[in-house]
């Protein structure tokens, strides 16, 4: 079917402009545009117009609605929202600040345990040399450990004292007295060495010091001086002068 | 397997929110895309988005099918803009200048102002926001769902509630407006146009 167009008609031109008319309609305003310069160059300006349109776009926003239903009245009472803050994932300082938090559980919980230890560890052996210390690990030694500990080197050494007698006790005794005098003496002696020779260095700058602001006093007074005697100088001869012109004039 | 929009509402129906949440996700961004170019502002827009699809939900049980669920959606989003556009006094969203006319706009064809080349596109979208703003409500809207969803101009008319041929007009009427503005802009250059 052929159809008409008039020129001028813009209901047809939007339609051929959007593509959206009959084929025979299109064919007839094909036609005419092709020998009609005012609307060729309408279709143009108009097809112009459309392709800047697509540079508007909506800016990003965030959605994420949901419908949270009541489970017997699933059309009653809806509220549409966003999605809650615990359906979206946790940030990371949160993540953080929850695995200190877990940490520091762990560490109070290890330092109860560690106390109850105390008070349930055997406290002594006073039997022997025999003490059993806790299975624990390295770090965990608790008090019940030392005074047991304690215990056994005590054992120990009285035994070694009772092997050896008391003669050769007090002979090791004197001995080891001597021994200490001398390094007490000796330390003593380093001691007042090193305590002269630091008294000789503070005199020796305190010395100089002195030496140097004497220096410096001396040159003030001595440019004070000068200065002065510039001066005096200059008023005698303001003197002599006044003195000779005064005279010329009687 | 991806459901239709009437697979979903039939659950929706039925019942299941989750159905309805599909809805939402699939059609959220371009209700938001609509809400914001007609009434043009972001938070408002982010409303009528929320605002459709909760009465969507609650007439979900009155919707027969005779339409589209997507035209039944756009219908609800563009009453609450008219509502919102009503609420602000019926202006829209720029108004405009006074002593101008948008039919005398339209008519006038002057001298096109000359530039160098075609400005960037970052300076080309708030030119093009403050030319839709120019245009009364039902020639945007209709540039709108035509430019921006595809919609036949018999859908259009359905949605807007006019004949056919009134859709034409606002169509025509509305793209000479914005032709004319871009052009005074220096959007629009010869060469674009001699391209198109």
């Amino acid at each position: 079917m052929t159809q008409t167009f008039t020129c001028g008609d813009h209901g047809a031109l939007v339609s051929y402009l959007y593509d959206e008319c009959e084929p025979g309609e299109r064919r007839a305003i094909s036609a005419h545009v092709a020998v009609c310069g005012g609307c060729a160059e309408e279709i143009a300006s108009l097809g112009a117009t459309r392709e800047l349109l697509g540079a508007w776009s909506p800016p990003d926003a965030q959605l994420g609605f949901r419908v949270v239903s009541d489970a017997p009245r699933p059309h009653v009472s809806n509220v549409l929202r966003p999605s809650r803050w615990w359906q979206q994932p946790m940030p990371a300082w949160a993540q953080a600040a929850a695995a200190a938090v877990i940490f520091a559980t762990g560490v109070t919980l290890g330092a109860l345990r560690g106390t109850t230890a105390t008070t349930d560890a055997p406290t002594s052996n006073p039997g022997g040399s025999n003490v059993t210390l806790s299975p624990a690990t390295p770090g965990a030694v608790t008090a019940g450990d030392l005074s047991a500990l304690e215990q056994r080197l005590r054992t120990e050494l009285s035994q070694i004292r009772t092997t050896n007698g008391p003669a050769t006790a007090s002979a090791g005794d004197a001995q080891m007295f001597e021994r200490v005098r001398a390094m007490i003496q000796e330390s003593e002696q380093r001691q007042q060495r090193e305590l002269a020779l630091r008294t000789a260095e503070i005199v020796r700058d305190f010395d100089a010091q002195r030496q140097g602001d004497l220096t410096r006093i001396e040159r003030a007074m001595g440019q004070m001086d000068g200065t002065t005697g510039v001066e005096v100088a200059q008023q005698r001869q303001m003197l002599n002068y006044l003195m000779r012109v005064s005279q010329r004039g009687q | 397997m991806t459901l239709t929009d009437d697979e979903l509402v039939a659950k929706s129906v039925g019942g299941d929110a989750e159905s309805f949440n599909q809805l939402i996700l699939r059609w959220e961004r371009p209700i938001y895309a609509l809400a914001y170019r007609v009434i043009g502002r972001e938070e408002d827009a982010r409303d009528v988005c929320q605002e459709t699809f909760l009465r969507a939900f609650r007439a979900l049980p009155g919707f027969k099918g005779q339409a589209k669920f997507s035209s039944w959606l756009y219908r609800i989003a563009l009453n609450l803009c008219r509502d919102w556009i009503r609420r602000q006094r019926r202006a829209p969203v720029m108004q405009m200048p006074e002593g101008i006319d948008p039919g005398e706009l339209a008519a006038e064809r002057g001298p096109v102002e000359s530039i160098e080349e075609r400005v960037s596109r970052r300076e080309l979208r708030p030119a093009v926001e403050e030319a839709m703003a120019l245009l009364p409500e039902e020639q945007r809207t209709a540039i709108i769902l035509k430019e921006y969803h595809g919609m036949t101009f018999q859908e259009i008319a359905d949605m807007q509630g006019c004949p056919l041929s009134t859709v034409k007009t606002r169509l025509y009427q509305g793209l000479a407006v914005l032709r004319r503005h871009l052009e005074k802009n220096g959007q629009m250059t010869p060469q674009l146009v001699k391209r198109t």
